[in-house]
């Protein structure tokens, strides 16, 4: 039985702990009394996944049938996948997505079924590259089916797009034309977060602007207290996807779910001390710390990325579900809990987060400034259930370098967002009433998202909002060895030392404030209680 | 060299922090996640056989003693209060060092020395079997279980009182911090009332300054260190635990005191209950180690050219 998370008071008997920052990472020392809280070790991996996927095909939960017998010759199958964004680090060959597609396709060529179709569902995020695609599905499918029959998702492409309805709160719901009028839909998801899955993955993966904006939008993500947790009256996104999944229903959409979960271990074993607790590190772990990141510091940027992006994680599979969306989202949702969930007891003054290198929106890309924001306060400070770590007005404190550095071809709008938008405001309300509508229609983001691999013209706007809780939550927000001049475009303070930090947070938090450090990755989530 | 200052800066920080060269710590609260080691005791006994006890006497004449007489100006006093005490019996003193069971080993008289078996916290030195055996070698060690009380503490002592030994405890349960003496534990007091057996007091002054909590090698300078042998009483009849706990107390602070003026002055200071106290300062951390590490004057003779 795996150790469960816990919470570490930091004493003199504890070493420095790693702290996360971007491509590398540091050795920090915390003051005494400090919280820790670590997630619990890796849950012990399902020894033969093909055998679980076909079981799960076969004996789906909910009312669903099993997968052979909704398959019928003559039938429109249409199969969505989630898209490179999860897991992070992608995950090492074959990849869960890979073992599943092999398994549903041979089954529909087993009862003759000619028409399928394999949709990345992509939103508005940016087109996969074939190289991408070939990876996470594997040789075998890819040369099947790409590109005529594999494809990225096209959320601007009004012709692919079909508006099935809108639902009690007036949320127009469209989605991909080829999924909905499918006689069967079959997701493939990997759920890595509790924002993952359910009815979010055909509601928001195959979905324009159109649909998105309905809950992509500051007002819902100030009433989504916590992200990551669906369960009804929690998080007004999850809420707004269910009412959307449930219209689908509703409509004749027949949809066969695929849910998998994956457990800790998130960094390979040359990187093994990343996945251990600093007191347990051997001479061999802290050696291997020493030298990596004095030969990640010495390394020029393009190597050091290079390093970075090469990373994959060993993840193995804790759970596969099928069936229909509910309640087979309800056991992949107990699966990730035995996984990630730590209790946690109450608030403190300050919050400390370690940024990594890696977002969902920057796989093979830069973690841009606004990527850094969203990443820190968008998702590390939503990992948690009942109230956030740090009280409301308390500190946050961020380690990242953020550099003022974007990827060209990835996140053009994100440069524009950054230069023209953030220069004049940071105040998410009026960025959305002013600018968005102009960003989501513009014709040269969109021709870049469609055609490019560019993330869509209003996207940056969804990261910005996607902070806004937090933003809205903490009274400061401090980023320790933050490049001062990206920071203050952000609207945030850059400190050069964690002792810098602490006190500039004397002015809010007073000189001896309680300190809890999220040690993630890997990923958690904090039980607040 | 800024880079390099970084670096060297930073391997500091991780020697400290990681204990580089000393034990690992695993911090308190961490304590109860970590796998329970196995319940297994490195046997002791070989170590109080013939060959054992020849073996110890051979290292501690020829390789301890040395050692000890070439880091610290030794002085030896009571030595003659041992004489003609019939044996066993439980030596007890003051624990500031690590140097304390050495010391004791190194100054006992032969006759006793060979005889003589320290206890050893089990969790501490009974831990990994190359640390058991050097112990159990050069101490004849056997192992105190501080986890589970007075009680649990006395089994293998009562079996070896039994057998004849002699042992050294130290009541305190564990080295001062502060150097200052801390409140005995009731182990001793119950196994001396228990087995009949006779209790020496032992002073050792100047260890905590010499090699603190923290440190495996004395300071230089040959520090003094001052080992002073006490009179060896009995339990008396009507005597509780507790009361016998305060008499030991009481010998082991009169000998600090004997140590401080003389003999005579001590015992009159003793009669009329003006002993002065060891537990140190009341007060900050700071303050009890401050007064704790105050350097111990070197007493006796003068060199020539002084």
């Amino acid at each position: 039985m795996p150790r469960p998370g816990f919470v570490l008071e930091v004493d003199e008997r504890t070493p420095p702990l790693l702290v996360h920052e971007g491509e590398g990472f540091r050795m920090q020392k915390f003051p005494l009394g400090t919280r820790v809280v670590y997630p619990p070790d890796p849950l012990p991996g399902i020894r033969d996944v093909n055998a679980a996927i076909r079981h799960a095909l076969l004996h789906p939960v909910g009312d669903a049938e099993p997968l052979p017998e909704l398959l019928k010759a003559g039938m429109k199958l249409t199969i969505a996948v989630d898209d490179i964004s999860i897991p992070l680090p992608p995950m090492t060959r074959p990849d869960i997505r890979q073992r599943i597609l092999e398994q549903v396709i041979e089954l529909a060529a087993r009862k003759g079924v000619t028409d399928v179709q394999i949709i990345v569902a992509t939103a508005l995020h940016r087109r996969m590259t074939a190289d991408e695609i070939r990876r996470m599905v594997g040789e075998r499918v890819f040369r099947s089916f790409w590109p005529k029959d594999l494809y990225n998702f096209d959320g601007e492409d009004a012709d692919a797009l079909t508006q099935i309805g809108s639902t009690e709160h007036k949320e127009v719901v469209e989605i991909s034309k080829r999924a909905a009028e499918s006689d069967l839909l079959v997701y493939v998801n990997v759920n890595l977060v509790a924002m993952d899955g359910g009815h979010k993955s055909v509601a928001i993966g195959l979905a324009g602007y159109r649909s998105l904006r309905h809950h992509h939008n500051v007002e819902t993500m100030m009433h989504s207290r916590s992200y990551m947790d669906p369960r009804p009256g929690h998080s007004a996104i999850a809420d707004s996807a269910t009412r959307m999944g449930r219209l689908l229903a509703k409509n004749g959409l027949r949809i066969f779910q695929i849910e998998t979960t994956v457990n800790a271990e998130t960094f390979p074993k040359n990187l093994g001390f990343l996945n251990k607790r600093e007191w347990e590190w051997s001479a061999y772990d802290q050696g291997l710390m020493m030298a990596s990141r004095k030969t990640n510091q010495m390394a020029p940027p393009r190597v050091r990325r290079e390093f970075f992006r090469r990373i994959e994680a060993p993840y193995k599979i804790t759970g596969i579900n099928a069936g229909e969306v509910e309640p087979v989202h309800e056991r992949t949702l107990e699966n990730l809990h035995r996984q990630q969930l730590v209790e946690v007891r109450g608030q403190s003054d300050v919050l400390v987060l370690g940024l990594p290198y890696l977002g969902p929106y920057n796989v093979n890309s830069i973690l841009n400034p606004i990527l850094v924001h969203c990443l820190g306060l968008g998702y590390l400070f939503n990992m948690y259930r009942n109230m956030p770590l740090v009280k409301p007005g308390g500190v946050v404190i961020l380690y990242h370098p953020v550099p003022w550095e974007f990827h060209q071809i990835h996140h053009p709008s994100y440069i524009d967002f950054f230069e023209e938008v953030l220069a004049e405001t940071t105040d998410p309300a009026t960025i959305e009433s002013k600018y968005e509508e102009r960003y989501a229609t513009d014709p040269w983001y969109t021709h870049l998202y469609r055609t490019s691999h560019a993330y869509h013209g209003v996207h940056p706007f969804y990261m910005w909002y996607w902070g806004a809780h937090g933003r809205d939550h903490a009274g400061d927000v401090i980023f320790v060895g933050g490049e001062p001049k990206s920071v203050a475009r952000l609207g945030y303070r850059a400190a050069g030392s964690f002792r810098d930090a602490l006190e500039m947070a004397k002015d809010t938090v007073g000189s001896s404030p309680t300190i809890t450090y999220f040690h993630a990755p890997p990923i958690m989530i904090a039980d607040v209680v | 060299m800024g880079s390099v200052r970084n670096t060297m800066n930073e391997l500091k920080a991780m020697k400290e922090g990681f204990r580089w060269g000393r034990r690992p710590l695993v911090p308190r609260s961490a304590e109860e996640h970590t796998e329970p080691k196995l319940d297994r005791v490195f046997p002791s006994d070989w170590a109080r056989t013939d060959a054992g006890v020849a073996a110890r006497q051979v290292i501690l004449k020829a390789g301890m003693g040395p050692i000890v007489r070439n880091e610290l100006t030794l002085r030896v006093y009571g030595r003659d209060n041992l004489s003609g005490v019939e044996a066993p019996l439980i030596f007890f003193s003051n624990h500031s060092s690590h140097l304390d069971a050495t010391l004791i080993m190194c100054t006992l008289p032969d006759a006793w020395q060979a005889k003589t078996a320290v206890g050893a916290a089990r969790d501490y030195f009974f831990d990994v079997w190359w640390r058991q055996a050097f112990t159990a070698l050069v101490y004849g060690a056997f192992p105190i279980d501080r986890t589970r009380g007075a009680k649990g503490a006395v089994d293998k002592a009562r079996e070896l009182l039994a057998e004849g030994w002699s042992i050294v405890v130290f009541p305190e349960g564990t080295r001062s911090p502060d150097g200052h003496l801390q409140r005995f534990r009731h182990g001793a007091a119950r196994l001396a009332l228990e087995t009949g057996a006779g209790l020496a007091p032992i002073a050792i002054v100047g260890a905590y300054q010499a090699m603190p909590k923290g440190r495996f090698w004395p300071r230089s300078g040959r520090p003094p260190v001052t080992i002073r042998y006490g009179e060896p009483f009995r339990p008396g009849e009507t005597d509780s635990h507790q009361d016998l706990s305060r008499r030991m107390t009481q010998a082991v602070t009169q000998l600090f005191d004997e140590d401080r003026a003389t003999w005579w002055e001590a015992l009159h200071r003793a009669n009329r209950g003006e002993t002065p106290s060891l537990v140190g300062p009341s007060g900050p951390e700071w303050l009890r180690r401050w007064e704790g590490s105050r350097p111990v004057g070197r007493t006796g003779p003068a060199k020539v050219w002084e």
